[in-house]
């Protein structure tokens, strides 16, 4: 019996192999432009991979329905990337390899753009990013772009805002990750270079769920205001409602996460009065305000909107790249393209790349989240109080 | 069924006599059937897209060198061990922080110390290194068996995973080392996914070789005598435990150099390469192939990265959901095996 069903077994890898072979020899056809998407579609990016590459496939639908790129289409090649360098590498070589692809749109995770950057450099493939923001990426090459705000502007940005209110004494948690490590790293910083003191710092893995302990300790030192920097939106939420339920009355200064539709609706009115940096001015353009019309009309929601818009804007640009090289093979054309462009989408007006392929134009802005009450889907829940300052 | 190699002097006599070769397999479908499937998969890579399927000749034998090293010891010992991943990662580390050159201080995410050493310098340590773990956590693993040997081994895999996100002043945390050195000898760089695949290959020939060595040797039947039966081993006078550090430490070693090597191909590690799950999935690689045959592990792990990344070509799927379907598709594949085929592809013993 066993041995019957490991002849059919083996019959069906057989079939499934003969199978990727007739599909791995369609010919790909020339009236389209291809190119590459890389997001962590699964694993531990999976909520914004995957509401970035929605965000990529409407910008391509729309670029489609309107004729096209010189009446060629658009043709997205979506590969999972993880959030680690192992499959992007993978990924990475598949799309190279086997599609041929010489642009890459991702990808999500800094991690996984880390793993792969370094074989783009060699090979010269373009990997042009929307969400990946690790400090580390500023010199991975010279191929390698993104419409991401560096954490380390993120981090100067946030201890000028706590520095301006009036904030001496701070206390940091945040999440073992290289995001949120990242901010809380160079808020710091910033903020001790200008005379303030950081009276504790407590750090968490991603699968904790209960924070009062290290709360507690933090509130023992009496801190003017606690800096919150997370990963995942369900950790920035709880830490939020925990912290207020142990009786905190200071001020919460955050980065973009706890500020997710998911984070807010977890905190609750515990929310209420946190001030977030987060990259500006959060699509208050036009065309931003169009774009998250069409996708909530589109998917029915939407979440982390700086996010989303950048990544429609990456596809329009490479729309715009493609349009004057004219050849999706044409990498280095793409790249001169990318470094050229002044670009006014969704996430900005005017924005440009400098030499080393990180986005110039784009700042952060502080916001306010509203009361519980005042909590729209049109205001994502808070108010913009206005640009980040500077000292 | 191949369950295991043939001795040399087989092999001569057969290479003597080709066609009485073919008349002792030609009733064996499922040699065939494998070597058919091994046939078709390289073939395929190679036509289409040869650096992809080089790129999955690295990831197999990486994850080669992985489940043989564990089969050691969850397979021909009957240590049920799901903290291999702990190893891996020290290896991996070891070669990650000896050979990296990047001047950290730049890049403002803190700095850790730099040695610059060359791959194969840092190589047998990273050996050492993860033996050394293995001998310190063995000597306290030995105390305990069967289901309490799972628990403490997981534990070993958080702790792990751990130490690797918290050590902040030696493996950069949460940041991960980047620019790890690619094997180089003279002024010949491995640089190329090709010279990669054939130097993981030559490694997983080296641990092939040791385990088949071990496990054919005196040595592993005292192995499988403990397995059988701990007590009868130790009345005939073996000391099961010092037996079961050797072979855990020499497991661990093994895993070490994979973990080397990984982190030569990918020049990036942060410790998201070592997670519980990624060792959870190694098990169940080393029972997908089958226990105690290095066969089957090799198998199991040829296999493995086929479905795995033969599902980037699903056909027939939105692109939006074939990250998630191939994960599905994986799970789906592996329950179904277990369930018809609990001993594994070649093994001959359950779990």
């Amino acid at each position: 019996m066993s041995k019957l069903l490991y002849r059919i077994t083996v019959t069906a890898m057989l079939f499934g192999l003969v199978g990727l072979f007739a599909i791995a020899c369609q010919q790909p056809e020339d009236e389209v432009f291809r190119i590459g998407v890389m997001e962590s579609l699964t694993g531990p990016g999976e909520t914004y991979g995957t509401v970035i590459n929605q965000s990529k496939e409407m910008a391509v639908a729309e670029i489609n329905a309107a004729g096209g790129i010189d009446g060629k289409q658009l043709e997205l090649i979506v590969e999972d990337s993880k959030c680690g360098a192992q499959d992007a590498i993978t990924a990475y070589n598949k799309l190279t390899d086997v599609d041929g692809v010489k642009i890459i749109l991702g990808t999500s995770c800094s991690g996984a753009m880390l793993g792969a950057a370094p074989l783009a450099e060699e090979d010269g493939v373009v990997l042009f990013s929307a969400s990946a923001t690790s400090p580390d990426i500023e010199d991975a090459g010279d191929y390698i772009f993104r419409t991401a705000i560096n954490d380390a502007q993120l981090g100067v940005d946030a201890g000028n805002a706590m520095w301006a209110d009036g904030v001496r004494t701070l206390a940091t948690i945040n999440e073992s990750t290289d995001y949120a490590e990242g901010v809380q790293k160079t808020s710091t910083e910033q903020f001790v270079k200008l005379g303030g003191t950081v009276v504790a710092e407590e750090k968490y893995s991603s699968d904790v769920t209960d924070f009062r302990t290290q709360l507690t300790k933090l509130f023992a030192e009496n801190p003017d205001a606690v800096l919150l920097a997370a990963q995942s939106e369900f950790t920035g939420g709880t830490i939020v409602k925990q912290a207020r339920e142990l009786g905190f009355n200071g001020t919460f200064y955050s980065e973009v996460v706890p500020t997710g539709t998911t984070a807010l609706e977890i905190a609750g009115d515990s929310a209420t009065g946190l001030k977030a940096i987060i990259p500006s001015p959060d699509l208050e353009t036009q065309k931003g305000k169009e774009f998250l019309d069409n996708f909530r009309t589109r998917y029915g929601y939407v979440t982390l909107p700086w996010f989303i818009g950048s990544a429609y804007d990456t596809v329009h640009i490479a729309a715009q790249c493609l349009e004057q090289t004219g050849d999706d093979q044409d990498a280095d054309g793409f790249r001169d393209c990318l470094y050229n462009i002044t670009w006014s989408g969704t996430i900005g007006d005017g924005y440009t790349f400098d030499a080393k392929g990180e986005v110039v134009g784009l700042s952060n802005a502080v916001v306010e989240v509203l009361p519980l009450t005042e909590r729209t889907e049109e205001n994502n829940g808070y108010k913009v109080l206005g640009p980040a300052p500077i000292q | 069924m191949l369950t295991r190699p043939p001795s040399w002097q087989r092999l001569s006599e057969l290479a003597r006599n080709p066609l009485q070769a073919f008349a002792l397999s030609r009733n064996n479908v499922e040699l065939w059937a494998n070597l058919l499937i091994i046939t078709f998969a390289v073939v395929f890579m190679l036509w289409k897209g040869a650096t992809f399927a080089v790129t999955l000749g690295t990831v197999f034998a990486i994850w080669a060198m992985l489940s043989v090293s564990l089969n050691l010891v969850v397979g021909f010992t009957g240590l049920l061990s799901i903290g291999h991943i702990g190893f891996f990662g020290v290896g991996a580390y070891t070669v990650a922080i000896l050979t990296s050159t990047t001047a950290y201080e730049n890049l403002r995410t803190g700095a850790i110390p730099t040695f610059g050493w060359p791959f194969f310098a840092a190589l047998p340590v990273a050996a050492i290194a993860a033996g050394l773990v293995a001998l310190l956590v063995g000597i306290a693993f030995n105390r305990f068996r069967d289901d309490i040997y799972v628990l403490v081994s997981f534990g070993f895999a958080i702790i792990s995973f751990n130490v690797f996100l918290n050590l902040r002043g030696i493996t950069r945390g949460a940041f991960g080392i980047h620019d790890v050195a690619r094997p180089q000898i003279g002024s010949w760089v491995f640089d190329t996914e090709l010279e990669l695949m054939l130097m993981a290959m030559a490694l997983m020939v080296i641990v092939v070789g040791i385990s088949w060595f071990i496990v054919s040797s005196s040595f592993g039947r005292v192995l499988t005598a403990i397995r059988e039966d701990e007590q009868v081993a130790e009345v005939f006078g073996y000391h099961a435990s010092h037996y079961k550090l050797a072979v855990w430490v020499i497991s661990a070693m093994m895993a070490g150099v994979a973990g080397g090597m990984f982190s030569s191909w990918t020049t990036f590690i942060d410790p998201n390469s070592f997670i519980l799950l990624e060792s959870v999935l190694l098990v169940s690689i080393v029972i997908l192939g089958g226990l105690a045959t290095i066969w089957g592990s090799l198998l199991g792990a040829l296999a493995f990265v086929l479905l795995e990344e033969g599902m980037r070509f699903l056909p027939f799927l939105p692109q939006e959901y074939v990250g998630q379907a191939r994960q599905v598709v994986l799970g789906i594949l592996l329950v179904l095996l277990m369930v018809f085929r609990p001993q594994g592809l070649v093994g001959r013993y359950k779990l």
